[in-house]
């Protein structure tokens, strides 16, 4: 996971490279990237059992849903846009790793919304907000650091 | 459509007493401090109306060791952003014991299980994002879309001052149903002690018309409530502190017994043995 967080972190640096190229940062356009992002926050592992989350990929009850992220405003697009999560995680750690990836300051938020109007409690799960909002079993998520959709 | 304001009267009357105690290792004055009482409303959240509560025991903690207020029942963490009366039914009902008695604390701020807070601008801000989510379920969000900013200011605000006409003026527009503009998907969430809520999508009508009731949706969702379980007394379903017939008609129950966030909350607490 270590190795995974400094690869992201460097990522970040890319992608701030590609917003300044890509002025409209909303649109698609760049290629569909297929890379897995295992999203593991620490806070939340204290919270329940300890589970090896990569050594069982084909488990049928654990299998992981995909997420689209993109960027909205001002956010840099990232190089991995489609994450592969835990339904049971919640929102906060996508919040959490958007944080890490954008290098948020202190005093500086990331919003994420859903259907691009409103921001979920970051308590929901992921598997809750792609059943009930994902289309084609895939749920779309609109990051930005400014309030977007009031 | 809604034919009975009486029902969403009392819906909007319902009224919690409640008894805030500062925790005993949390002041530093030689007395211990009063109890503080107040009588809050079921649909209202903690931080609308606990400004006073805070100002009281403000004087008894030392300001430095004063952080964000939070509450606790019998060792439970209370969620802010939960609506007062789907607490109080979740975790006090069952002990049917008036006032509520709410512990109150400034420090150790439960990270892990609860959000902060911060300002009475986050309850805004969750409140108009939990009417979108909803109306996102039951008309593909067009309503709030199409609304003015002040329409949605003034939904907060007549929940914010406790105003039935002012909130009602504009939730009507999120209630309202026609045939060809039915309820796509019926906004709600079951509670249980120490489980995830459960929300997924439910349509409101049969292929043959027929509405779907709450009983159906507790057969899809939970079908363990339906079944009377030897080593309790079994389940209760609490929507705004009463248990509705489990044959009600859940497009019924949506458009009465919603809390204003536009969402049926639905708490399932186990019945204690007489």
């Amino acid at each position: 996971m270590t190795a995974m967080r400094r690869y992201l972190a460097v990522m970040a640096d890319t992608d701030d490279g590609d917003a300044s190229s890509n002025p409209k940062a909303d649109e698609e356009t760049k290629s569909e990237e297929t890379e897995e992002v295992s999203v593991t926050v620490d806070a939340e592992k204290r919270l329940e059992p300890p589970t090896v989350v990569e050594a069982q990929p084909t488990t049928q009850q654990q299998s992981k849903i995909s997420i689209l992220m993109k960027a909205a405003g001002d956010a840099p697009i990232l190089k991995v846009r489609k994450w592969a999560v835990d339904p049971d995680r919640t929102l906060s750690t996508v919040i959490d790793k958007l944080n890490k990836i954008l290098k948020t300051a202190e005093g500086e938020s990331v919003f994420v919304y859903v259907n691009q109007s409103f921001a979920p409690s970051p308590d929901h799960k992921l598997g809750t907000l792609q059943q009930c909002f994902g289309s084609d079993g895939k749920l779309v998520l609109h990051y930005c650091k400014s309030q977007a959709w009031g | 459509m809604i034919e009975d304001r009486q029902i969403l009267r009392d819906i909007w009357d319902g009224r919690i007493p409640v008894c805030f105690t500062l925790s005993q290792d949390e002041y530093t004055s030689p007395d211990q401090p009063d109890v503080y009482y107040l009588l809050v409303p079921r649909l209202s959240y903690f931080p609308i109306v606990s400004d006073k509560v805070v100002r009281f025991f403000s004087q008894y903690v030392q300001p430095d060791t004063q952080g964000e207020m939070w509450l606790e029942f019998q060792g439970q963490p209370l969620k802010w952003h939960y609506p007062i009366g789907v607490l109080y039914d979740l975790y006090a009902a069952d002990q049917d014991q008036l006032p509520w008695n709410v512990i109150v604390h400034f420090q150790k701020f439960p990270e892990s299980e609860l959000l902060r807070c911060g300002s009475r601008d986050a309850v805004e801000s969750h409140f108009i994002a939990t009417v979108k989510e909803a109306d996102a379920l039951k008309h593909r969000g067009v309503v709030m879309s199409g609304m003015q900013k002040r329409d949605h200011k003034q939904l907060w605000s007549g929940l914010r001052d406790d105003k039935f006409e002012e909130f009602w003026t504009i939730n009507r527009r999120l209630m309202e149903q026609t045939v060809e503009n039915q309820f796509r998907s019926i906004p709600f969430r079951i509670y249980q002690i120490e489980q995830p809520l459960i929300q997924k999508l439910f349509q409101p009508l049969h292929e043959d018309g027929k509405p779907a009731t709450l009983k159906e949706l507790l057969e899809q969702m939970l079908p363990s409530v339906l079944t009377p379980q030897p080593n309790n007394g079994g389940s209760r379903v609490l929507i705004q502190g009463i248990e509705p017939p489990l044959e009600t008609p859940l497009v019924w129950l949506s458009e009465y017994m919603s809390h204003p966030d536009n969402f049926l909350h639905i708490c399932i607490t186990s019945r204690s043995l007489p």
